[in-house]
């Protein structure tokens, strides 16, 4: 079940985006992790990124899954994302499950697709530090298409972090560079 | 002349090149130690240049600039290729540890041939940096950094290129002329 019920107050710079910690209750985050270590992931690689990922987690029927689909998309949720970022009415969400490991990496890009309203990133990799890589970084972005690091977020374990999609959202997650497994449960809740 | 590797120069070789760039599935060839002596690297005068989701690299002029313009390089490519190539420009371009170039940067462009001379020294494979070039419906093709080595390949419209990510892990940049010719 879901720990916290509070949506602290969304940052405005450079575009939207909120942390909240103690996302899950601990039973709820063992039986999760649990389901995720137990699916397949396929390696996925492209000029942008490097990855694992596993099959899209919406029209799975797993009692953990299941529990978890609600903590992140039932209806009281949503109403609190979309008051937090002042935004329309949330009507689903998507999810699946991804793992970087040593090496891997995200490049910059925006999240821009028709009817992503808000990306959200649920973190679920122990004791990770800054130094292993994997951070979520969120760009600043000129007229001039020039960029700036301004926040760099460690994916601290049992951390949800949101942020508004907009054509100002860039991002990227940082190289892993310790042989880590930095697992999370990414996807975006839809108008 | 002097300065190419008098084995690319002879007849029987530059019938061997020819034939075999026009069999490849994306037409290319590449040439180690293609010019007797390399030369020595200039990187202050390097600016760094950066379309966020496009590109992140240091960009300069090359450095043998009249020489990819020269009518003896131009008369090499028209017989390794059997291409009629018309120079457009040359940059040296330079990718640290976190550059990266994608492969829709290339979306609007034409019919063109495309030369890569590298002057990346002890790489390792494990760091990226190699070059990617697509075709639809053709296989990609992966060009690992190799110092003194030259790229030549023909690109149509809807081909892509790209420079993978290179590594944080990283010890040295990569280093390249890159030269596009335009073609009929």
């Amino acid at each position: 079940m879901r720990k916290a019920e509070k949506i602290s107050i969304v940052k405005e710079f450079p575009y939207p985006h909120v942390i909240i910690k103690d996302f899950l209750d601990e039973n709820t985050l063992d039986l999760v992790i649990d389901a995720l270590a137990g699916l397949e992931y396929d390696f996925k690689e492209s000029d942008l990124f490097s990855y694992w990922a596993s099959i899209e987690l919406t029209d799975i029927d797993h009692p953990a899954i299941n529990i978890l689909r609600e903590d992140l998309g039932d209806e009281v949720w949503r109403k609190k994302v979309a008051e937090a970022f002042s935004c329309k009415m949330l009507s689903s969400i998507d999810m699946a499950a991804y793992v970087y490991g040593l090496g891997d990496f995200l490049l910059p890009h925006d999240d821009q697709v028709e009817e992503r309203i808000i990306a959200y990133s649920l973190h679920l990799t122990p004791e990770i530090t800054e130094d292993m890589g994997g951070s979520l970084q969120i760009f600043d972005v000129d007229e001039t298409n020039s960029s700036k690091i301004i926040d760099s977020i460690i994916p601290e374990y049992n951390s949800l972090i949101m942020f508004e999609v907009s054509k100002h959202s860039w991002h990227q997650v940082g190289e892993i560079l310790q042989d880590i497994q930095r697992l999370t449960v990414t996807g975006w809740y839809h108008g | 002349m002097d300065n190419i590797n008098f084995y690319y120069l002879e007849d029987a070789t530059l019938s061997n090149l020819n034939r075999i760039f026009n069999s490849a599935d994306i037409p290319f060839i590449r040439l180690s130690k293609f010019l007797n002596e390399a030369p020595n690297m200039i990187e202050s005068e390097l600016v760094s240049e950066e379309k966020i989701g496009y590109y992140n690299h240091k960009i300069g002029d090359a450095l043998l600039a009249k020489f990819w313009d020269s009518s003896e390089f131009k008369d090499f490519l028209c017989k390794a290729t059997g291409l009629k190539p018309t120079f457009r420009n040359s940059n040296h371009v330079s990718y640290s540890p976190g550059d990266y170039s994608l492969l829709h940067m290339d979306e609007s462009e034409s019919s063109r041939l495309l030369v890569v001379y590298d002057l990346t020294k002890e790489w390792r494979h494990e760091w990226g940096g190699y070059d990617l070039y697509t075709s639809p419906d053709k296989d990609p093709l992966v060009c690992n950094r190799d110092f003194g080595s030259l790229m030549i390949v023909k690109l149509n419209s809807g081909d892509l290129s790209c420079t993978r990510y290179v590594s944080l892990k990283s010890q040295f940049s990569a280093h390249l002329d890159r030269i596009i010719y335009d073609l009929e």
